[in-house]
């Protein structure tokens, strides 16, 4: 017997609908109204003077650039170490997993702080330090430019390049390559042949994925691209709404209108592609274990790689920040920079109202926000997983128009909605745009985890004669507690990092870490902003131990005659 | 062409033990014939496959196919598995999910460089062959387990290899098409007079397919011969057990005349089919094959092999009854006829002809 529970569907359509489509509908008549005032007032002005702007042509040029370099670069150093890993005997596996988690935990404002403070072109620690041993009159390296953007969130990107492509490569049937030797194909074309042609649509769906990202990106561009005058399409939203005496975000609607309409495109195309994928998953042969590939004498070297690649990718940003919080100025490592550190960046910070401000609005919006986020993913994944209408077919594909919207974007189409209601520069305002954008996060570890609690396993238990609130405490809950952590953590961490959706509904009072960071950055204040960084990663920090600690106290499984023990004693 | 390997040895490293996956294997493998490596998952067989293809490398010893030596650890000799000039049926097929079954099928002939006009010519005559005319546009993954079964037979078989090796082709079908593709398999192959290597873990494949069974134990063979005589001759304890069901019954040598040797067991002497090897007093086992324990109407009218027992339990399987019975104190599976009017409780007169009495000596 399968409960259809309409009311449940319908309401959370309607509260998914809204939190999904109020944006996208808001912006759309957004870009055609005179402006916030008169909203609805029919006018294709803004379209008009959005697209003939001289400097439009260049920014779609530097975005096409910027996302499919990072694309590029992301997918390919992925491929090479998802290769490594499930193929070959590299030592050290599990280095592997670290990289592709621990990075996700660095907020991505910081990692392009990092790097600006390495390779900036006046003071770089870089660029000083080769300046000064080598001579030379120029900083050699420029990180405010396309290559230097397309290096940081390349890099970026990796981890989640990394998750898509790795599970392909660990699935894919080392026999097919096998026959393709047996049939007379040497290894190359074996390579070109059968390897690759198979692997595509996952390469395709890691690809088309970093461009999503990277289109919605805006940390990178803003640190990076602004201060070399290089805009893409997030920075030039930005640049509309947020400086100048007359924001016009009718025009900023009508820009987002293509970012919107592309990142939606692409994501439905990743949705064909990993379908397209799994679709190559042929039966797999069962009782022999893969071949690993001998690396031999490359063993190490290769390693030494893995394990630069992943200092640059954990290490590196949390030693620049550590370092820069507690020098005066910027200066390269040396006796005298380690003699005049101190906690005066630290102290300013902590006595800066602003900054406590936004560490406490981060902090609530991170927990409660997460709490909220997670409570109405179980609703919806019980709905899309277990009760499996036509109508939660609605509500999956709705909850998965989210995960394309690049929050900028986003934030633009839900000022013009919050202009209208009383949440206008309220926290209030910041938790429904959180949610919404990244409802994702909190649905895939929940829905695997409802996937996985098959429904026999609730109906052993009403056989035994448990009832249904029974079953649910006893069974369902307990089950899905891993799925309940890893959801709240992925939407925590995100939401004390939050960027590019703040950045358009963040107002004074409601100001959070990272819109104070990016404020930070916009002065120059490199030590000040280091030191709110690493208070910013200890939160993030702090709430994934915390939440992890929970979860494994709740999923403890007790020996049933231990305890019957502890009753008899 | 004829296989021939000597002193093949391949160890396996895993958490620090070595686990010998082939133990200095000695084998000829007849030409134009279906040779078949039997045994329980771990022996080595599907090792032993790979070795002869070029997937895996052994640590000693050599095999040579026809007069080539593809693998010599003395000389130094590695041929790679795409010059060896053989064929590979995979257990999962490894159909190429990105091409159709026409490219799948044309692929070893593409490789070989061969003319388009050619390539068509052959590729459609063996897709005549194996009974998938019509199929050459369809994208290999839209075919049913069976089709893509002899896709990969195709594939197989199109360029003519010298040897045909299968890795357990029928373990991913289900029962009644496993039970047609093996007849249409051992047609196919019939056919073709061709040198065929199998490996399965299935002793009815094994049984029904074969011109040569070679039976594997941890990492060597330890028997080799004719379906037949691998069911009925074996004196060896775990290739009887093995090969089919069987009533082991232990006991020791007590006469060896003439024609018969006499084994006595917990139920009294068991008169068996003639085993030279064994002197009086060796302890043995004698193999009973449930099918052949036979239910005496009446009186046992002076023949040998005849027991009292009692049914202790019936199982009817259709075409067949099953049943336990107690006999001394062991306890036989015999397979009796289901109008044969025994129940369960009866005490009966049971009788084995001595031709199917065999004393397991090793």
């Amino acid at each position: 017997m399968r409960h259809r529970h309409p009311l449940l569907t319908f309401g959370l359509i309607a509260l998914v609908g809204f939190l999904t489509v109020c944006p996208v509908f808001m912006l759309v008549v957004g870009s055609v109204s005179e402006g916030l005032e008169a909203f609805g007032r029919f006018t294709l002005a803004k379209y008009a003077q959005a697209y003939t702007d001289p400097a439009f042509r260049d920014v779609l040029l530097n975005t096409a650039v910027f996302t499919i370099g990072s694309a590029i670069l992301a997918t390919g150093l992925a491929l090479f170490l998802a290769y490594l890993n499930t193929r070959t005997n590299i030592p050290f596996k599990s280095l592997f997993a670290v990289i592709s988690i621990i990075p996700m935990m660095i907020p991505h404002i910081l990692f392009a702080v990092s790097w600006l403070l390495l390779l900036n072109p006046s003071n770089g620690i870089i660029n000083l330090f080769l300046t000064q041993v080598l001579g030379l009159n120029n900083s050699p390296f420029n990180i405010y430019s396309l290559p230097g953007m397309i290096l940081v969130e390349g890099l970026l990107d990796l981890p989640i390049a990394y998750l898509v492509l790795a599970p392909a490569m660990a699935s894919f049937d080392v026999s097919l390559e096998e026959s393709s030797r047996v049939c007379g194909a040497a290894t190359l074309r074996t390579l070109r042949r059968i390897t690759l042609p198979v692997l595509r649509p996952a390469i395709l769906a890691s690809i088309t994925l970093v461009v999503v990202r990277s289109l919605a990106s805006f940390a990178v561009p803003s640190v990076l691209g602004i201060p070399g005058r290089i805009y893409v399409l997030a920075t030039h939203i930005y640049q509309i709404v947020a400086t100048g005496f007359a924001p016009d975000y009718g025009v900023a609607a009508a820009v987002g209108m293509t970012v919107l309409v592309f990142s939606i495109a692409l994501i439905y195309g990743y949705r064909h592609l990993t379908a397209e994928s799994e679709r190559f998953v042929t039966i797999s042969s069962r009782g022999y274990r893969p071949t690993t590939i001998d690396l031999k004498g490359a063993r190490y070297p290769l390693f030494a790689i893995v394990a630069f690649l992943s200092c640059l990718l954990i290490l590196l940003p949390v030693l620049v920040l550590v370092y820069t919080s507690l020098v005066p100025y910027t200066m390269v490592p040396s006796g005298r920079a380690f003699a005049s550190m101190s906690w005066r960046h630290w102290a300013d910070v902590l006595r800066d109202p602003i900054s406590l401000l936004s560490l406490k609005n981060s902090l609530f919006l991170g927990v409660v926000g997460a709490s909220l986020g997670v409570l109405l993913s179980i609703f919806v994944c019980y709905t899309i997983v277990k009760v499996k209408t036509a109508a939660s077919g609605i509500l999956e594909s709705l909850s998965f128009l989210s995960f394309s919207f690049p929050g900028i974007v986003i934030g633009v189409g839900f000022m013009w909605f919050f202009v209208h209601t009383p949440l206008y520069a309220t926290i209030g305002a910041l938790l429904i745009g959180y949610i919404a954008t990244y409802l994702p996060y909190g649905l895939r570890p929940l829905t695997s985890a409802f996937i996985q609690i098959h429904s026999h396993l609730e109906e052993s238990s009403r056989v035994c004669g448990g009832g249904t609130l029974y079953t649910l405490r006893r069974i369902v809950i307990p089950l899905l507690v891993p799925g309940l952590v890893s959801g709240w953590i992925l939407m925590a961490t995100m939401f004390v990092r939050e960027l590019s959706l703040s950045v358009v509904l963040s107002r004074p009072g409601t100001e959070v870490l990272a819109v104070q960071i990016f404020r930070f950055a916009e002065d120059g204040l490199w030590g000040r902003l280091s030191a709110l960084g690493i208070m910013m990663i200890m939160i993030s920090t702090g709430l994934v131990v915390a939440a992890s600690l929970i979860g494994r106290k709740l999923t403890q499984v007790e020996p049933a005659d231990n305890r019957r023990l502890q009753v008899v004693g | 062409m004829e296989i021939r390997i000597s002193n093949l040895s391949k160890n396996y490293f895993s958490d620090g033990k070595r686990i010998a996956a082939l133990a200095n294997v000695d084998v000829t493998i007849p030409a134009k014939q279906i040779f078949t490596l039997l045994g329980p998952s771990g022996c080595g067989k599907t090792t032993l496959l790979r070795c002869i293809v070029g997937l895996e490398v052994p640590d000693t010893g050599e095999i040579a196919i026809g007069d080539e030596v593809v693998f010599s650890r003395e000389r130094n000799v590695f041929v790679p598995p795409e010059r060896r000039g053989l064929n590979m049926v995979f257990q999962s097929y490894a159909i190429w999910p990105h091409m159709t079954v026409f490219d799948n099928v044309a692929y070893p002939l593409e490789v070989r460089g061969l003319p388009n006009e050619e390539i068509r010519r052959r590729v459609e005559g063996t897709l005549k062959f194996v009974q998938l005319e019509g199929f050459e546009r369809r994208p290999a993954t839209r075919l049913s387990g069976g089709q893509q079964q002899r896709v990969a037979l195709a594939r197989a078989l199109v360029a003519e290899p010298k040897v045909i090796l299968f890795d357990e082709p029928l373990s991913n079908l289900d029962a009644k098409l496993r039970e047609e593709t093996r007849k249409e398999l051992r047609e196919f192959l019939t056919t073709l007079k061709i040198t065929a290597v199998y490996v399965t873990h299935d002793r009815l494949e094994a049984l029904s397919l074969s011109d040569t069974v070679a039976v594997m134990k941890d990492g060597r063979i330890v028997e080799i011969g004719t379906p037949r005589q691998i069911y009925f001759d074996s004196d060896r304890r775990f290739v009887a057990d093995f090969i089919g069901r069987a009533n082991l019954v232990e006991g020791s040598v007590s006469a060896a005349p003439e024609a018969v040797t006499v084994v006595e067991s917990p139920f009294g002497a068991i008169v068996c089919r003639k085993e030279a090897d064994v002197s009086t007093g060796t302890a043995v086992a004698v193999c009973i094959r449930p099918e052949f324990i036979q239910i005496l109407p009446g009186d046992a009218g002076g023949r040998p092999n005849v027991f009292r027992g009692r049914v202790e339990s019936l199982l009817f399987v259709g075409d067949a009854c099953e049943g336990e019975i107690r006999v001394g104190s062991a306890l036989l599976v015999a397979r009796l006829a289901a109008t044969a009017g025994v129940k369960e409780g009866d005490e009966v007169l049971l009788h084995v002809d001595p031709a199917h009495c065999t004393v397991l000596s090793k």
